[in-house]
C-alpha cells in the first residue's frame, strides 16, 4: 500500500489507478468482519440484499418470514465490548403485522435506484409493494398471478420507471409505478410443469434437473418442476434491455420497446475464450487476468475495445439491436418472430437461478441449478467456456450474485459458503465461510469494499477488508494473546 | 500437502505425537504427550499450523473417540495458542459439524456412547470459547449462536450459572452486613443497659459466695499430708487422693445455707446460659461488623472481653466454690442420656429447640454437652460418680444379657397387641375414651374384662408371606459363551424346558430333554407304582381284587407311556430341524472359530470400539423377532397343553 502512495506522491499512478488498486488490495484481504455486526431482525432465511445505490450507506434485507429490513452500514447503533464490536441494529423493520405487510416470504427487497425514499418487495403472496421509506407505508401495490421470485428496476432508467418481475408465471410482467399497472407482458419463456406422481407419495418436491429427475423416478416420489421465471436482471448498458432467466433454462433478452426477446442464449453456442475487457488505463486488472489470457487473444484486444467504448459512449440511446453489424441482419430478419430452432436454444440445464450483469454491460454472469456458472459474451450471445470453480450451487430458490467493482470478481453463494472467482479465469479467488446454512445473496458494495451475505441460517454477515495495523493495536478490554503457561 | 513439508522441513515431530495421543481409548489425552506436544508446538508456528491442520484432519476420522481425543487437544491448544485460534476459527463450522454433528447428513460416527461424550464436551468448548474469545472472533460468536438460537441446543451454561452463584454469595452477604449493623445498633443503644445488668449478676454472684465462705470459714481445713503423698506412687491414686482432698476443702450444702446455695445456683445459670452467651455473641458481632467509625467499635470490644473474661472467672469461682450446681449438672447429665439414645434425629430436634439460632453459640452448647457423656466431666463427678459408675457398670452388665434376649426374642410387627404386652391385668372395658351417654341404656362404668380373655382378644393376625421360591435359571448353553440366566418357572422361550444342566450347560439327563413336557407327570406315575406296589405286597392278602386293578391300570399306563414316547421322538426330530436351539449350534461353532476368543482376549482397540456391543436387550430383541424361536416357543407350550389330551386319546393322536 505504501508502495503506492508513494507512487502517487510522485505522480507515476494516475489518481483513478491508485484508487483502483487500493480497492482491490482490499477486496483481496476480505475476511469475515469482527468489528462490524449487522443485528438481523428476521426470524427466517435472508432471500435479498441490496445496498442502496444513491449513497450507499442502507442495507435492504427480506427474509422469508415476510420482514424486511433497512440499516445503516455506515454508522453503528451501539458498540459492545469496549467499543471493539460494533452493532448495526435495523433502523425499522416491516413484517406481517403491518397492516399492509407480506403475508408469505419476500423473495425480493430492491431499492428504488434513483434515491432511497422507496423501496419494493416481491413476495411468495403473490404482492409486489412498493414501499415509501420514511413513512414505511405501503405507496403501491401489483397482483402477480403467482409468487414472486425476483424483481429488478434499472438502475440506467431515465424515461421509465419500470418493475421488472419474475414469478412463478412463465411470462414476465413489467410494473409501472407511475401508473399502476403492467405495462408490458412478455411472454417466451416456456413453462415446464412435468408433475411425476406415484401411488404412494404426493410429497411434492421442486427437481430442476435430469439427474434429480431420475433419482425421483427411481424413488419413486412424486416430484414438480419448479416453474417460471426465477431470476431477472436489467442490462447495465441499455435501460430498455432486459434479461431473464427462466426454470426452462432459457436465458431471455427482451427490448421492452419492442415486442419479443431478440436473444435467447444458447450454450452450445461459444465461443473461445473471451474479448478482453480491460481497457489499457485501468491496467490494474491485467496483471491479474492476463495470465489467462492466450496470446491470440491478446491480438484481438485492440478492436474489441474500440468497440466497446463505442457502446459504452451512446448505449444508452442506442438500441443493442442495431449494434451488431455482423449479426444484427439476422437477428432483424429473425425478430421478433425468431426461428424457432433458435428459440429453444438453453443456458443451462435445469433453472437459470441467478444472473448478474457485469458493470460494462459486456458480460453476463448466469447461475443454474446444473451448478453451473456461466460467462456470457453479450454482444455475441456466446457462451465463453469459462470454467467456474463451482462445487455446488443451490437449486431450489434463486440466488443472488454479486460483481466487485470493474468486475474481475463474482460473489457466488455456493451452498454454505460463499466464493469469490475471477471472471475471466474462473478461478476461485477466495472462499467466505461463516455461514451455517445455505447462502442467498450476497451483495458487494463497492464504495467502502464490503461483502454482505445472508442465508438460511438468518444472520447477515459483513465481509470487509482486514484493518490496518494501526487499528489492531486498539483492541479493546481483553487482548488476544497466546496464553502459554507451560 | 503441509503434512508433507513439514516433514520435509525437518518438523512433523508434532505429528507423530499427535498421532500417538489420538490412537488410544482411554477418556483422556496422556497428560505427558499432550505436554510434549504444547511445548513442540510452543516454540514453532509451522509445527503449529501442522499441528492444527492435522488436528482437522483428524477431526474426520471415521471413529468418535478419535475425535474426542482430537478436539481435547484441540481445546488445550486452542485456549493457548493466537494463531491456532485463527487457523481454527476459519473452519470452525467444519469442527463444529464433526464435533457436534449438527448436519443431518454428517452424524458423528460409532461408537454411540464416545459419541454422545464428544457431543457435550464439544458443546461445553464452544460456551468456553466463545466466553473468553468471542469478542475477538466473529466466527465463534456465529457459531455459538447458531447452535444456541436457531438450533436450540442446551448449553451447559457454565458462565452463567457461575455469575449467578456468585451474585447470590453478594446478596447473602450483603444481608447478612446490613442485619449485623442492625445488630450493632441496638448494641450500642442497649451497651450500658446490659454492661449494668451483667455486673449486678457478678456482685450477686460474688455476694453470695462471701456469704457462703463466711459461713463455713470455721470449718477445719483438713492438711495436706507429704508423707501421705509419697506413699502414693501411682499418679492415678495421687490423683483420687487429690480429688478426695479437694473434695473435702468444697463447702457443702446444708440447710443453713440452702436458700443462698439456691439463689447462687439461678444466678450460675443466669450467668452461663445468658449472660455469657450474649457477651459471645456481642463479641462475634462487633468483630463481623464494618462500621465507619471504630472508635465506638473498639473501646466496646475491649469492655466486652474484660466482661467475658470476669464473667469466666466468676463461674470458675462459682464452681470451684463447690455450688458446683448439682442441680443444672444433673438435669443435664439426663437430657444427655435422653439425647444419646436418638442420635442424628436428636441432635436436629435439640438444634430446634435452641432458641439461639447463633450458630457459634449453638455449637458452643452443643459440644460440651456430648463431651460430658463420654468423659463425666468433674462437677457431674461431684454430685453422682457413683451413680454413673454403677449405672455404667450395669450396661456393661447388662449388655450380654440384654444382647441375649434379643436374640431370643421375636421379631414382631407393630401392632395394638403390644400395648399390654404380658400384662396380666384386667381391663375396663368402658373407659376407654368412647363416652356411651346411656345410649343403648345403662353404661357400667366399672365393667372389666378379665385378664385370662385378653389374650383371645389380642390374638396376634398375621399375614402370610409367599415364601420366595428360588425359580432356577435356563442355564442353557449361549452362543456367545456364558449360562442362559433367565428365570423361567418351565419353559425358556430360547432354549426350551428347562431342566438340570451341569456347569457346561449340558443337560444332565438326556431323557428327561425328550421327555420334559409329560416328566412330571411319568415320574409322578412311576413312583406313584412303586409305592402302589410296595402297598400292595403288604396288603396283598387284603386286597387281591384292588392289585389286579391297579395292575392292569399299571399295564396300561406303561402301554401309553410307549405310544407317548413313540410320538414325543417324533415330535422331537421335527422341531430338531427347526428350533432355534439347532439353529443356534451352527452359528456358535462359526463364531467360535472366528473372532470369539482372539475378542475376549484382545486388550480394546480403536476399532474395537466400533464393534457395537451387544447388549442382553438386543439379544433377546434378536431371539424374539426371530420367527423361528416364536415358532418354538409357541410349540412348545402348545405340547404342554396338549400333553393331557395326547395322554388320554394317544391313538387318536397319531
Amino acid at each position: 500500500m505504501w508502495k503506492e502512495i508513494g507512487d502517487r506522491e510522485r505522480g507515476i499512478l494516475r489518481p483513478k489507478s491508485f484508487t483502483t488498486r487500493i480497492k482491490s488490495n482490499r477486496i483481496r484481504t476480505l475476511q469475515i468482519s469482527n468489528h462490524k455486526d449487522i443485528v438481523s431482525p428476521h426470524r427466517a432465511s435472508i432471500n435479498s440484499l441490496q445496498v442502496d445505490l444513491t449513497e450507499g450507506r442502507y442495507l435492504l434485507s427480506g427474509a422469508a418470514d415476510a420482514s424486511a429490513a433497512v440499516y445503516d452500514v455506515q454508522r453503528a447503533t451501539d458498540y459492545e465490548a469496549g467499543g471493539l464490536i460494533a452493532k448495526h441494529k435495523c433502523l425499522f423493520v416491516v413484517d406481517k403485522q403491518h397492516e399492509h405487510g407480506h403475508k408469505y416470504a419476500i423473495s425480493s427487497a430492491i431499492w428504488y435506484p434513483v434515491d432511497t425514499g422507496l423501496f419494493i418487495t416481491g413476495s411468495h403472496d403473490h404482492h409486489i409493494n412498493v414501499w415509501d421509506t420514511n413513512t414505511t407505508q405501503v405507496v403501491m401495490n401489483f397482483k402477480m398471478p403467482g409468487k414472486v421470485y425476483r424483481t429488478a428496476m434499472s438502475s440506467l432508467a431515465t424515461t421509465h420507471m419500470l418493475i421488472a418481475a419474475g414469478t412463478e408465471d412463465v411470462q414476465v410482467r413489467l410494473c409501472d409505478i407511475a401508473s399502476g399497472a403492467f405495462s408490458h407482458t412478455l411472454s417466451g419463456h416456456r413453462g415446464n410443469k412435468k408433475f411425476i406422481k406415484n401411488n404412494q407419495s404426493y410429497r411434492m418436491l421442486p427437481i430442476y434437473n435430469i439427474e434429480e429427475s431420475c433419482l425421483a423416478f427411481k424413488y419413486n416420489i412424486a416430484f414438480f418442476m419448479v416453474d417460471g421465471v426465477m431470476t431477472v436482471e436489467w442490462s447495465t448498458s441499455s435501460e430498455w434491455v432486459l434479461v431473464t432467466g427462466g426454470c426452462d433454462g432459457a436465458i431471455r433478452f427482451w427490448d421492452i420497446r419492442r415486442a419479443g426477446c431478440f436473444l435467447v442464449l444458447d450454450q452450445s453456442h461459444s465461443q473461445l475464450g473471451r474479448r478482453p475487457t480491460i481497457p489499457e488505463h485501468s491496467a490494474t486488472n491485467k496483471a491479474l487476468t492476463s495470465k489467462s489470457l492466450s496470446s491470440g487473444q491478446n491480438l484481438n484486444a485492440k478492436p474489441r475495445a474500440q468497440q466497446r467504448k463505442l457502446a459504452n459512449g451512446n448505449g444508452t440511446k442506442q438500441s443493442p439491436v442495431g449494434r451488431m453489424p455482423a449479426k444484427g441482419s439476422l437477428r432483424q430478419r429473425l425478430h421478433p418472430g425468431m426461428l424457432s430452432s433458435l428459440d429453444r436454444a438453453t443456458a443451462h440445464y435445469g433453472a437459470v437461478t441467478g444472473l448478474k450483469a457485469t458493470e460494462d454491460g459486456m458480460y453476463l454472469l448466469s447461475a443454474g441449478s446444473d451448478s453451473r456458472l456461466r460467462l456470457w459474451d453479450v454482444e455475441s450471445g456466446c457462451n465463453t467456456l469459462v470454467n467456474f470453480e463451482t462445487v455446488r450451487l443451490q437449486a431450489g430458490k434463486p440466488i443472488q450474485l454479486a460483481t466487485s467493482q470493474d468486475s474481475d470478481l463474482v460473489f457466488v453463494p455456493c451452498m454454505t459458503a460463499v466464493k469469490a472467482f475471477d471472471v475471466w479465469s474462473g478461478n476461485t479467488s477466495q472462499t467466505f465461510r461463516g455461514h451455517y446454512e445455505y447462502v442467498n445473496s450476497c451483495w458487494f458494495s463497492s464504495q467502502e469494499q464490503e461483502l454482505y451475505t445472508g442465508g438460511n441460517d438468518k444472520q447477515i454477515l459483513v465481509w470487509s477488508p482486514s484493518r490496518l495495523i494501526a487499528d489492531e493495536m486498539d483492541e479493546g478490554p481483553a487482548q488476544d494473546r497466546d496464553n502459554w503457561s507451560d | 500437502m503441509i503434512m508433507e513439508e513439514g516433514r520435509e522441513k525437518g518438523g512433523g515431530k508434532v505429528l507423530s505425537l499427535i498421532e500417538k495421543a489420538t490412537n488410544s481409548t482411554a477418556a483422556e489425552v496422556d497428560p505427558r504427550l499432550l505436554k510434549a506436544i504444547k511445548s513442540v508446538v510452543r516454540y514453532s508456528d509451522m509445527e503449529l499450523r501442522l499441528a492444527a491442520n492435522t488436528l482437522l484432519d483428524l477431526m474426520k476420522r471415521d471413529h468418535s473417540q478419535v475425535r474426542y481425543l482430537t478436539l481435547l487437544i484441540i481445546d488445550e491448544l486452542f485456549m493457548r495458542s493466537k494463531l491456532f485460534r485463527s487457523i481454527l476459527v476459519d473452519n470452525l463450522d467444519q469442527l463444529l459439524s464433526l464435533s457436534v454433528g449438527f448436519r443431518r447428513t454428517l452424524p458423528l460416527p460409532a461408537p454411540p456412547a464416545v459419541a454422545s461424550i464428544l457431543r457435550s464436551k464439544a458443546i461445553e468448548f464452544l460456551e468456553k470459547w466463545n466466553s473468553s474469545f468471542g469478542i475477538h472472533y466473529r466466527q465463534l460468536r456465529l457459531g455459538f449462536d447458531y447452535l444456541k438460537n436457531t438450533l436450540k441446543l442446551q448449553f451447559p451454561n457454565l458462565q452463567a450459572n457461575a455469575a449467578r452463584i456468585q451474585q447470590e454469595r453478594a446478596e447473602r452477604e450483603r444481608r447478612s452486613r446490613e442485619i449485623l449493623l442492625k445488630k450493632f445498633e441496638m448494641f450500642k443503644d442497649n451497651f450500658s443497659s446490659i454492661k449494668e445488668e451483667i455486673m449486678s449478676t457478678i456482685d450477686e454472684i460474688g455476694e453470695c459466695l462471701d456469704i457462703v465462705r463466711t459461713n463455713e470459714e470455721f470449718m477445719p481445713l483438713p492438711p495436706a499430708d507429704d508423707e501421705y503423698f509419697e506413699e502414693f506412687r501411682s499418679s492415678e491414686l495421687l490423683q483420687i487422693r487429690l480429688n478426695t482432698l479437694k473434695e473435702g476443702e468444697k463447702v457443702h450444702e446444708n440447710s443453713d445455707n440452702k436458700v443462698v446455695f439456691d439463689a447462687l445456683r439461678e444466678l450460675y445459670k443466669l450467668l452461663e446460659t445468658k449472660h455469657l452467651v450474649a457477651v459471645q455473641e456481642w463479641i462475634s458481632v462487633l468483630l463481623r461488623v464494618e462500621v465507619a467509625d471504630n472508635r465506638f467499635r473498639d473501646s466496646a470490644l475491649k469492655e466486652l472481653i474484660d466482661i467475658q473474661n470476669r464473667l469466666k472467672s466468676v463461674k470458675k469461682k462459682c464452681e470451684e466454690s463447690g455450688c458446683a450446681l448439682p442441680n443444672t449438672a444433673n438435669r443435664d447429665g439426663e437430657e444427655d442420656d435422653f439425647w444419646e439414645e436418638g442420635k442424628i434425629g436428636s441432635l436436629e430436634s435439640e438444634r430446634s429447640t435452641v432458641p439461639n439460632k447463633q450458630d457459634e453459640a449453638f455449637s458452643m452448647k452443643v459440644t460440651p454437652n456430648k463431651f460430658k457423656n463420654r468423659t463425666p466431666e468433674s462437677s457431674k463427678k461431684d454430685c453422682n460418680d457413683n451413680e454413673i459408675l454403677s449405672a455404667e457398670g450395669g450396661e456393661t452388665n447388662l449388655d450380654p444379657l440384654r444382647s441375649k434376649l434379643l436374640a431370643e426374642a421375636p421379631v414382631m410387627n407393630w401392632g395394638s397387641f403390644l400395648d399390654n404386652w404380658g400384662s396380666n391385668r384386667k381391663v375396663l372395658t368402658n373407659q376407654r375414651g368412647l363416652e356411651l351417654e346411656s345410649h343403648w341404656g345403662r353404661v357400667d362404668y366399672d365393667t372389666v374384662i378379665p385378664a385370662e380373655k385378653m389374650p383371645e382378644l389380642n390374638v396376634h393376625a398375621t399375614l402370610y408371606e409367599e415364601q420366595q421360591t428360588d425359580i432356577q435359571p435356563c442355564r442353557a448353553p449361549l452362543s456367545k459363551g456364558g449360562l442362559c440366566q433367565r428365570r423361567d418357572l418351565r419353559v425358556c422361550p430360547f432354549h426350551g424346558p428347562i431342566i438340570p444342566r451341569d456347569d457346561e450347560g449340558k443337560p444332565l439327563n438326556q431323557n428327561s430333554l425328550k421327555e420334559e413336557i409329560s416328566l412330571d407327570l411319568g415320574i409322578d406315575s412311576i413312583e406313584q407304582l412303586a409305592k402302589q406296589a410296595v402297598k400292595n405286597v403288604r396288603a396283598r392278602d387284603k386286597e387281591v381284587s384292588n392289585k389286579r386293578e391297579i395292575d392292569k391300570k399299571s399295564l396300561k399306563r406303561a402301554k401309553l407311556a410307549k405310544i407317548r414316547e413313540h410320538n414325543e421322538t417324533v415330535l422331537r426330530d421335527a422341531a430338531l430341524t427347526s428350533t432355534s436351539r439347532s439353529a443356534s449350534i451352527g452359528e456358535d461353532m462359526g463364531v467360535a472359530d472366528g473372532e470369539k476368543p482372539s475378542a475376549r482376549n484382545k486388550k480394546e482397540t480403536l476399532s474395537s470400539m466400533l464393534h457395537k456391543k451387544v447388549t442382553p436387550k438386543d439379544r433377546i430383541a434378536q431371539r424374539l423377532l426371530n420367527s423361528r424361536a416364536k415358532d418354538s416357543t409357541t410349540r412348545q407350550l402348545t405340547l404342554g397343553e396338549d400333553a393331557n389330551y395326547r395322554e388320554a386319546f394317544p391313538n387318536q393322536w397319531q
